[in-house]
């Protein structure tokens, strides 16, 4: 579902993000990204969502060669996945339900549709009561929840999880993994990138990065 | 409902909830570009009740000649063959006015009849009045002169005048006029785009966060721009309404001073409002103004965030 196949990733002459990297995620897996600050996690996340593009080598994602999509064909791409990123990213300015029910209405789906999709997304992530809520009044771990609801309310193939526990304690990391560990369970791909070893316990499959070099777990 | 319709119904409610969140800001905007509106519609307000009476005066030279107080009737018929002659090759039409007739149609069109009774005797000369098709260059001018100079060399004849050149100065002013329109709508057109481009900079910048989201989960290049164009042709729409609605209210004290002065010359000159069609296309123009504005700045903002 996910290939790499020797990416590499400059941004400059001297910054190199990643380097040589060939990996293959199939489908339905649950792998973890794993590697310190600075690894080259999130560009190998941001080349599977084709915010970046490849320096060299072939990223190919539903069948799809990232580096050869072209611009029109990136936002169906990433409608077939679930983003979540480390600072979530809510809108401010509109409450939770509204957060959640924007992938649902920039695909085109009827209002009143994605108000029950994003009701029931709510609902998984055991928010559904806080609907009207807007993101600055809830905790960093139920914010983070919402970015779940908001990623897998498209019903998405692959989730992308960029440092979801980064910034929460670990009951609230916990809940968190608990969600992302529920959607595996009914066949979605997921791949969480953290680097926090304590998350790692008990992973059928990690992958490991260092300098934006593979040093383990690759297929 | 269409997918279609469906996005442009939300990219609408998107550009209505922009308004609804800074109405000031908007209001602003709206008196910002109104203003900039106002002033040529005014002006085509203007045109638009000058034209129709314009048109209506007769652009061809009409000249007249009078006869010395004591030509006879014998003496002024004689010149007509005379009047052919120098009209050789002119498609000119040529009536002679007997002085009774004279004085009959001055008292009916002035109506200073009781006033004409008292002199007594009848003051006005025999005359012919020559209708001249075809003269509108500068060169036929030269002809008119010409023409006129050697009429004013016949026998007993005392004044030639040409009735035509007064219409042909407001016929000219009129044009002058068009033009000077034009070149200021033009250029309160680009103060209008103007100002739209940078009020959709602005709602970019603001909305810098959300672009971003929505392109990341899936939005497309259309999805985000359409809500922006929306606000740029509803800005340029309700600042048209303003700018007719100010200029259709100006229409009434300014008729009262007009027809003031129209009843000087006997007229009921009035400014009328414009057509329902003119309005709805001035409305179109005005919108149609606010999304190009809108399409620059979107055009160009956000390729610098891509």
């Amino acid at each position: 579902m996910i290939e790499f196949h020797s990416v590499s990733k400059q941004y400059s002459a001297d910054a190199t993000a990643l380097s040589d990297v060939s990996l293959n995620i199939e489908k339905g897996e649950l792998v973890y990204l794993a590697g310190p600050s600075g690894a080259g996690k999130s560009t190998l996340m941001k080349m599977i969502a084709a915010i970046e593009r490849p320096s060299s080598g072939r990223v190919i994602v539903f069948g799809q060669d990232i580096g050869k999509l072209k611009k029109p064909g990136i936002p169906f791409l990433r409608r077939k996945l679930g983003l979540i990123f480390q600072h979530q990213r809510l809108l401010n300015d509109r409450n939770i339900l509204a957060n959640t029910m924007l992938p649902l209405l920039v695909a085109g789906a009827p209002k009143g549709g994605a108000e029950q999709r994003a009701r029931a997304a709510l609902d998984k992530v055991g928010l559904l009561e806080r609907a009207k809520a807007h993101p600055l009044e809830l905790s960093g771990g139920e914010q983070q929840r919402v970015a779940i609801a908001r990623a897998i309310v498209n019903r998405p193939q692959i989730i992308l999880a960029d440092e979801p526990t980064a910034n929460l304690d670990r009951v609230a990391a916990d809940k968190v993994l608990d969600a992302l560990r529920a959607f595996h369970s009914v066949g979605v791909t997921c791949l969480i990138s953290t680097h926090d070893e304590q998350v790692l316990d008990g992973a059928a499959r990690v992958i490991r990065l260092e300098h934006g070099q593979l040093v383990g777990g690759a297929l | 409902m269409s997918p279609w319709l469906r996005q442009h119904r939300f990219a609408f409610a998107a550009a209505m909830s922009t308004v609804r969140k800074a109405p000031g800001s908007f209001l602003f905007n709206v008196l910002v570009v109104a203003l900039a509106l106002a002033l040529p519609f005014a002006g085509i307000t203007l045109l638009d009740n000058v034209r129709p009476m314009s048109e209506q005066l007769s652009v061809d030279p009409e000249v007249s000649l009078f006869f010395q107080p004591g030509a006879t009737r014998e003496q002024a018929q004689s010149v007509e063959p005379q009047l052919r002659q120098i009209l050789q090759g002119s498609h000119a039409r040529i009536v002679f006015v007997p002085r009774e007739q004279a004085l009959d149609d001055l008292k009916e069109r002035s109506g200073l009849s009781a006033a004409l009774d008292t002199l007594g005797e009848n003051p006005l000369p025999d005359s012919y009045v020559m209708k001249l098709d075809g003269f509108s260059s500068a060169a036929d001018a030269a002809r008119i002169d010409s023409i006129v100079e050697r009429m004013g060399a016949l026998p007993m004849v005392d004044t030639v005048q040409v009735d035509s050149s007064w219409v042909k100065r407001l016929a000219a002013l009129l044009g002058i006029l068009r033009l000077a329109l034009l070149l200021l709508a033009l250029t309160l057109g680009v103060v209008v785009i103007a100002v739209v481009f940078n009020t959709i900079r602005l709602q970019v910048l603001t909305q810098r966060e959300e672009i971003a989201v929505s392109k990341l989960l899936g939005a497309t290049d259309n999805f985000i721009h359409r809500p922006f164009y929306y606000t740029g042709a509803l800005l340029g729409l309700c600042a048209g309404a303003v700018a007719l609605g100010a200029v259709t209210l100006a229409l009434h004290p300014l008729n009262g001073a007009i027809a003031e002065f129209a009843r000087l010359y006997a007229s009921e000159f009035q400014l009328a409002p414009l057509a329902p069609l003119e309005v709805a296309g001035l409305l179109a123009l005005s919108a149609g103004l606010g999304l190009m504005g809108a399409l620059l700045s979107v055009q160009r903002h956000l390729a610098r965030m891509r």
